[in-house]
C-alpha cells in the first residue's frame, strides 16, 4: 500500500462500499464553497455506518455524492469493483441500483399523484423486473404495510410514519447491497421513531443490507450503527467502532459533542448547572473560508500554534479508532 | 350507562362518516360561491355547444319593428340596433368566446407549459435563453403586437385565437418553469433518479402530473383573460367580422345607442362580467387547492 | 393538595383550561383541561410530541390565539402580578393582555428565523420592547440593547446590534430572541420548543443560557419540548401532554423515578438511550398520535397502550392524585405502579 492510502481504510475482502478522498465543491454565486474536502471511509458487508455531525458539516453532501446525484468533485467511490466517479449514462443508471437512499422528509419523498403500489413498483418497472402485485406485496408486508388496504392510496392519505415506510419499501423493493438513510427518523414524531429504527434494522437482517446512516442525533446514531464517522466542518474528525467512539472519544470535537446531549437523567441536573462552561467556543467558520490547518482550531480549547499550521492527518487511536487531530484526548 | 355512551359514539362516527362522504363528493371547503360561479360557467359552455338547437331566435334575423326594445318587451334581453335579439346573439357569441378562449389557452397552454418545464428541469444555457425570449415577447406592447398577427393571419376565428394563444406563451412559461422549479426540489424526483429513471421518464412521471394541475387551474384566469382580449379586438373591429355575433362585438355596437338603449351594451358587459367573473373565481380556488407549494402540507 | 410553592409565591395558577379550534377539518381539540400552577423561579417542562396540545396551550396562555380561530374556551388563567394582585388572562380583553405581554409575560419560539423580522435592524427590535413598557429614550433603550445582547453571550454586542438578523448564524439568532424576550424582565418565560431548530451544541449553549438568565432574574419558565432529555436535567416539574390533556405531572426526579401512565413510560422507553450498547431494540409503541379532531371516548391512548383494558376505551380517566406522593398526578384508570417506587422494585 502506498503512504497516500488514508489509514482508516480497512484491507478486508468483505468491504462493500469504498470511498477515497471525496471532495466535494458547490459553486455558490462567485464562490466554491467545500462542502466535503478529502474524506475516506469503507463499510464492510452487513455493517452499518454512522455519519454524525452537526448542520452544514457536509454529511448528507456525502450521502449524495456516493449515489452520483450529483457526482463528488474529486475521489472515487468504489462499489462493486467498479469506481462509480467514471461511470456514466446506463453503466451508472444500472449500477445505480445497488444503492438505494431514503430522505429525511418521507412526505416529500413521495409523487402526491401517483398510488403507493405505483411507487412502490417504479423500480422494478423502470428495469423491467418482476412488478406483479405479489413482489409489491410481500415489500409491503415486509415493512408493515397492508398491501390490500394501502396499495390504492395516495401519500398524503398516511402520516409520516407510514410515509417512511412506504419509502423504504420501494428502496428495497429493487433487492439493493447498500441503504443509505439521510436522516430517516428526525422528521418523524418521538414516539413513531422508535418504529423505524426498529423496522430498519429487521430489514437489514432480512435483506442482507449494508448501511449508511446520517444522522444528527447521536443517541439514533449509536442504536444502530456498528462503526461511526464524526464529521466537521466537510472533514471526518474520527472514526472507528461505536463503543470506542461513544465511550472513549479523543477528538475534541466529539468530545464536546457528546457532551452537549441532554441527558434524560434528572440527577444529573446538579451536573449540568457545573459544567456551564461552554465546551466550544465561538461560532462555526464558513464552509467557503476554512480555518489553515485543522478547521476545528478556531473553537478547539486545546489549539495551539501547531493547529494552524499543519493539517491533522487520521492516525490510529485504537483498535479500529482513529482520529485526525494533533493532539488527540488519549 | 356504558350502552349509552357507545350508541352516542355509533352515531357520532356515522354522522362523521356521512360529511365525510359529502366531502368527497363534493369537495372540501369549496363553499357556495364556488359553485354558483361553476354553475354559471356551465350554463355559457352548454349555450355555446347547444347554440344551434336552443330555442332561440334567429341571431342575424332583424325585426326592424323591435329596434332597441328594452328588456322583458317583445325580447327576453331586448334587441339591438338592427332589431335582432339580444339573447340569440349572446348565446351564439358565447361560441365565438368560448372557442377563442379554449383554443387560445390550449396553444398558450401546450408550448408555453412544455417551454417552461423544460426550462425548469433542464436549467442553465436553454433556460437562460427561453427566459430572456419571453421577456422580450412580455416587453412589447400586446395589444400592438396583436393587432400585427392579425393583420398578418387574418380575421377568421381560427387566426383570432392563435395570435391570442401566442401571447398567453410567456405567461404560461413562466408559471410552469416556477412549478417545475419546486417539484424538482422534491426528493421523489431523487429517488426516482436513484432507481434508474431516465429523464424522458421523470419529466413524464414525477414532474408533469405535479405541474399540470396548478397550470390547468391557472388556464380559467387565463381564458377571463382572453375573453377580454377578444372583446377589445371586437371594440377595434379586429375580431371576428360582423355578422357573426360576439359578446365585444355586441358591446362596441351598443356604444353608438348608450344615451338612448343603456341595454345593447349593457346586457353583454354584464354577461362578460359574470363569465369573466366566474374563471376567475373558480380558477383562483383550484389553483390554491392544487398549488404545489400548498399541497402536501 | 398542595403544590410545591412553598419557598416561592405563586405565579400562575392555571385551572380546567380547555381550548377548541376550528379548522377546515372540523373542531380540534387541542387542549383538554389542563390545570398545573407554577411558582417564581420554577421550570415546568411540558413534553408532549407534535399535535399534544403544547404549542396552542403556550399560545392560549400568552392571548396570541386568533380570536376568529377559537371555537370554544373555557378555564382560567390566574396570573399573580408584582403587586400580589390576580388577573385573570383569560377573561382579559386583548388591550390589556398586551400591556402584560413583555413586561410580566414573554415568548421564545422554535425558528429563531422566522421570529425575527429580516428587515429591520437588530437595534430597532430591541429597542422597541424597551421605548415602548418601559418608556427609555433612544440613548437609554440603545445602551440597555447591548448590555441585554451582552448578556445573552453575543461578542462584540455593540458592533452586532446594528446588524440584520440574516448576518448571524441560527444560534446567535436564538440568543437574540432570547434578549427581546428578556428586555422587559417578564416574570414568566415561555419557551415553545427552543432549541428544536438548532444543533447539539448550540442546544445546550441556549440552554444553558436560559437557566442562567432565570437565576439571575429569578424568573418562572414554561420549557416546552419534545424531547424528555432537554427536560429532564432543567426542570423542576414535568407535565407529559398527550392529545391535549396534561397525563402526567410530578416533579422531575419523581416522573422519572416512578412513572405512573403508560405513555410516559411508553415515551421514555421508545427513546434510544446514549449510554446503552448498539443494536439495544427500542420499545416502539405502535400506532402514531392521534388527530384531535372532533372528540375521541375515552382514554387517548387506549389503541396504543399495552395494558389497556374495555374500560379505557369507554370513559375518560380523570386526573388523580398518586397516593402518598407529594404533587404527583396522573390520568390513568390502571397506573404503572400505585404508590410503588420503580427503582427498587422493577424489571
Amino acid at each position: 500500500m502506498t503512504d497516500k492510502t488514508p489509514c482508516q481504510l480497512r484491507e478486508r475482502d468483505d468491504i462493500v462500499l469504498r470511498v477515497a478522498h471525496l471532495s466535494v465543491n458547490f459553486a455558490v454565486g462567485k464562490q466554491t464553497v467545500q462542502a466535503v474536502t478529502d474524506v475516506s471511509f469503507d463499510v464492510a458487508r452487513g455493517e452499518t455506518l454512522g455519519l454524525v455531525g452537526e448542520s452544514g458539516c457536509g454529511k448528507s453532501t456525502i450521502g449524495r455524492a456516493i449515489m452520483q446525484l450529483p457526482p463528488p468533485s474529486a475521489g472515487a467511490v468504489i462499489f462493486r469493483d467498479q469506481d462509480m466517479t467514471v461511470l456514466s449514462g446506463e453503466a451508472l443508471r444500472q449500477t445505480r441500483t445497488g444503492l438505494q437512499m431514503i430522505f429525511q422528509d418521507p412526505v416529500s419523498s413521495l409523487n402526491p399523484r401517483r398510488r403507493v403500489r405505483d411507487i412502490i413498483a417504479e423500480g422494478l418497472t423502470i428495469w423491467g423486473r418482476d412488478n406483479s402485485a405479489a413482489r409489491v406485496e410481500e415489500v409491503m408486508s415486509a415493512v408493515g404495510l397492508d398491501a390490500a388496504s394501502a396499495g390504492d392510496r395516495r401519500p398524503h392519505q398516511f402520516s409520516g410514519g407510514q410515509c417512511q415506510r412506504i419509502c423504504i419499501a420501494r428502496s428495497l423493493a429493487l433487492d439493493p447491497d447498500v441503504l443509505i438513510c439521510d436522516e430517516p427518523v428526525s422528521a418523524l414524531d418521538v414516539s413513531v421513531q422508535a418504529q423505524i429504527l426498529n423496522l430498519l434494522e429487521d430489514m437489514k437482517a432480512r435483506y442482507h443490507l449494508t448501511m449508511v446512516f446520517i444522522a444528527h442525533n447521536l443517541a439514533v446514531v449509536k442504536n444502530i450503527s456498528d462503526r461511526v464517522a464524526v464529521m466537521y466542518l466537510g472533514k471526518l474528525c474520527e472514526i472507528g467502532n461505536t463503543e470506542a467512539i461513544y465511550s472513549k472519544p479523543v477528538h475534541p470535537y466529539t468530545r464536546a459533542l457528546l457532551a452537549s446531549i441532554p441527558d434524560a437523567d434528572p440527577l444529573a441536573r446538579e451536573q449540568a448547572l457545573l459544567d456551564e462552561e461552554p465546551l466550544l467556543q465561538g461560532e462555526l467558520p464558513s464552509p467557503a473560508d476554512p480555518p489553515s490547518g485543522c478547521r476545528f482550531r478556531t473553537r478547539c480549547p486545546y489549539a495551539q500554534e501547531r493547529c494552524a499550521r499543519e493539517e491533522p492527518f487520521m492516525q490510529a487511536a485504537g483498535d479500529d479508532h482513529f482520529v485526525a487531530c494533533h493532539f488527540p484526548l488519549l | 350507562m356504558r350502552t349509552k355512551v357507545s350508541d352516542q359514539s355509533v352515531v357520532r362516527s356515522r354522522a362523521q362518516g356521512f360529511s365525510a362522504a359529502a366531502r368527497q363528493v363534493f369537495g372540501r371547503g369549496f363553499g357556495p360561491g364556488f359553485w354558483i360561479a361553476a354553475g354559471w360557467l356551465l350554463v355559457v359552455a352548454l349555450s355555446a355547444i347547444f347554440a344551434d338547437v336552443l330555442p332561440v331566435r334567429d341571431p342575424l334575423d332583424p325585426v326592424i319593428s323591435n329596434r332597441l326594445n328594452g328588456p322583458l318587451t317583445t325580447n327576453i334581453l331586448g334587441a339591438d340596433g338592427l332589431g335582432r335579439d339580444m339573447l340569440s346573439r349572446l348565446v351564439h357569441g358565447a361560441r365565438v368566446s368560448v372557442v377563442i378562449a379554449l383554443t387560445a389557452v390550449t396553444i398558450g397552454m401546450v408550448i408555453g407549459g412544455t417551454l417552461g418545464i423544460l426550462a425548469g428541469y433542464f436549467r442553465g444555457h436553454f433556460e437562460r435563453g427561453l427566459m430572456a425570449v419571453l421577456d422580450v415577447i412580455l416587453a412589447f406592447p400586446w395589444l400592438v403586437l396583436l393587432l400585427a398577427l392579425v393583420a398578418f393571419i387574418g380575421q377568421s376565428l381560427m387566426a383570432i385565437s392563435v395570435a391570442i394563444g401566442f401571447l398567453w406563451i410567456p405567461a404560461y412559461a413562466r408559471v410552469a418553469r416556477a412549478n417545475t422549479l419546486s417539484v424538482v426540489q422534491r426528493e421523489y424526483v431523487l429517488a426516482a433518479r436513484a432507481m434508474g429513471a431516465g429523464t424522458l421518464r421523470i419529466l413524464l412521471r414525477e414532474v408533469l402530473p405535479n405541474v399540470i394541475l396548478p397550470v390547468l387551474a391557472y388556464g380559467l384566469v387565463a381564458m377571463g383573460l382572453v375573453i377580454i382580449v377578444e372583446s377589445a379586438l371586437a371594440f377595434l373591429g379586429l375580431s371576428v367580422e360582423a355578422p357573426q355575433p360576439t359578446w365585444g362585438g355586441m358591446i362596441s355596437e351598443g356604444k353608438r345607442h348608450l344615451a338612448t338603449a343603456v341595454h345593447v351594451a349593457l346586457v353583454p358587459s354584464i354577461t362578460m362580467f359574470l363569465t369573466v367573473l366566474s374563471l376567475n373565481y373558480v380558477g383562483d380556488r383550484l389553483r390554491s387547492r392544487f398549488d404545489v407549494r400548498e399541497s402536501n402540507l | 393538595m398542595t403544590d410545591a410553592n412553598q419557598h416561592e409565591p405563586l405565579l400562575l395558577r392555571v385551572t380546567g383550561l380547555t381550548v377548541r379550534l376550528n379548522s377546515s377539518h372540523g373542531l380540534v381539540h387541542a387542549v383538554e383541561d389542563v390545570s398545573f400552577s407554577l411558582a417564581r423561579g420554577q421550570t415546568l417542562g411540558i413534553v408532549g410530541e407534535s399535535g399534544s396540545g403544547k404549542s396552542v396551550m403556550a399560545r392560549s396562555l400568552m392571548g396570541l390565539l386568533p380570536r376568529r380561530s377559537i371555537a370554544f374556551g373555557s378555564g382560567s388563567i390566574l396570573f399573580h402580578t408584582d403587586n400580589a394582585q390576580e388577573q385573570d388572562l383569560a377573561q382579559m380583553p386583548d388591550k390589556l393582555m398586551r400591556h402584560l405581554r413583555g413586561p410580566a409575560m414573554a415568548m421564545v419560539f422554535q425558528d429563531p428565523m422566522t421570529a425575527l423580522n429580516p428587515v429591520l435592524r437588530l437595534s430597532v427590535q430591541l429597542t422597541e420592547p424597551l421605548r415602548q413598557h418601559l418608556g427609555l429614550d433612544r440613548q437609554q433603550a440603545r445602551s440597555r440593547a447591548i448590555e441585554l445582547l451582552a448578556a445573552v453571550g453575543i461578542p462584540d454586542a455593540a458592533g452586532r446590534i446594528d446588524q440584520y438578523p440574516h448576518q448571524l448564524s441560527g444560534g446567535m439568532r436564538q440568543r437574540v430572541v432570547i434578549a427581546i424576550a428578556l428586555a422587559c424582565n417578564p416574570a414568566l418565560l415561555i419557551a415553545d420548543e427552543p432549541t428544536t431548530a438548532l444543533d447539539v451544541t448550540v442546544q445546550k449553549q441556549i440552554l444553558d443560557l436560559l437557566a442562567r438568565l432565570q437565576r439571575e432574574h429569578n424568573m418562572a419558565m414554561i420549557l416546552i419540548t419534545h424531547d424528555l432529555g432537554v427536560v429532564a436535567s432543567r426542570a423542576d416539574y414535568i407535565a407529559v401532554m398527550y392529545a391535549g390533556r396534561i397525563v402526567e405531572y410530578a416533579p422531575a426526579r419523581t416522573l422519572f423515578t416512578s412513572m405512573q401512565h403508560p405513555y410516559t413510560e411508553a415515551l421514555f422507553k421508545s427513546i434510544p438511550r446514549i449510554n446503552d450498547p448498539s443494536h439495544t431494540r427500542l420499545q416502539a409503541i405502535p400506532g402514531r398520535p392521534p388527530q384531535l379532531i372532533n372528540a375521541a371516548v375515552g382514554c387517548a391512548f387506549a389503541p396504543r397502550c399495552q395494558y389497556v383494558q374495555p374500560r379505557c376505551r369507554q370513559q375518560t380517566p380523570p386526573v388523580v392524585e398518586v397516593p402518598d406522593a407529594r404533587e404527583h398526578r396522573h390520568a390513568c384508570f390502571y397506573p404503572i405502579s400505585p404508590g410503588l417506587n420503580r427503582e427498587e422494585g422493577d424489571d
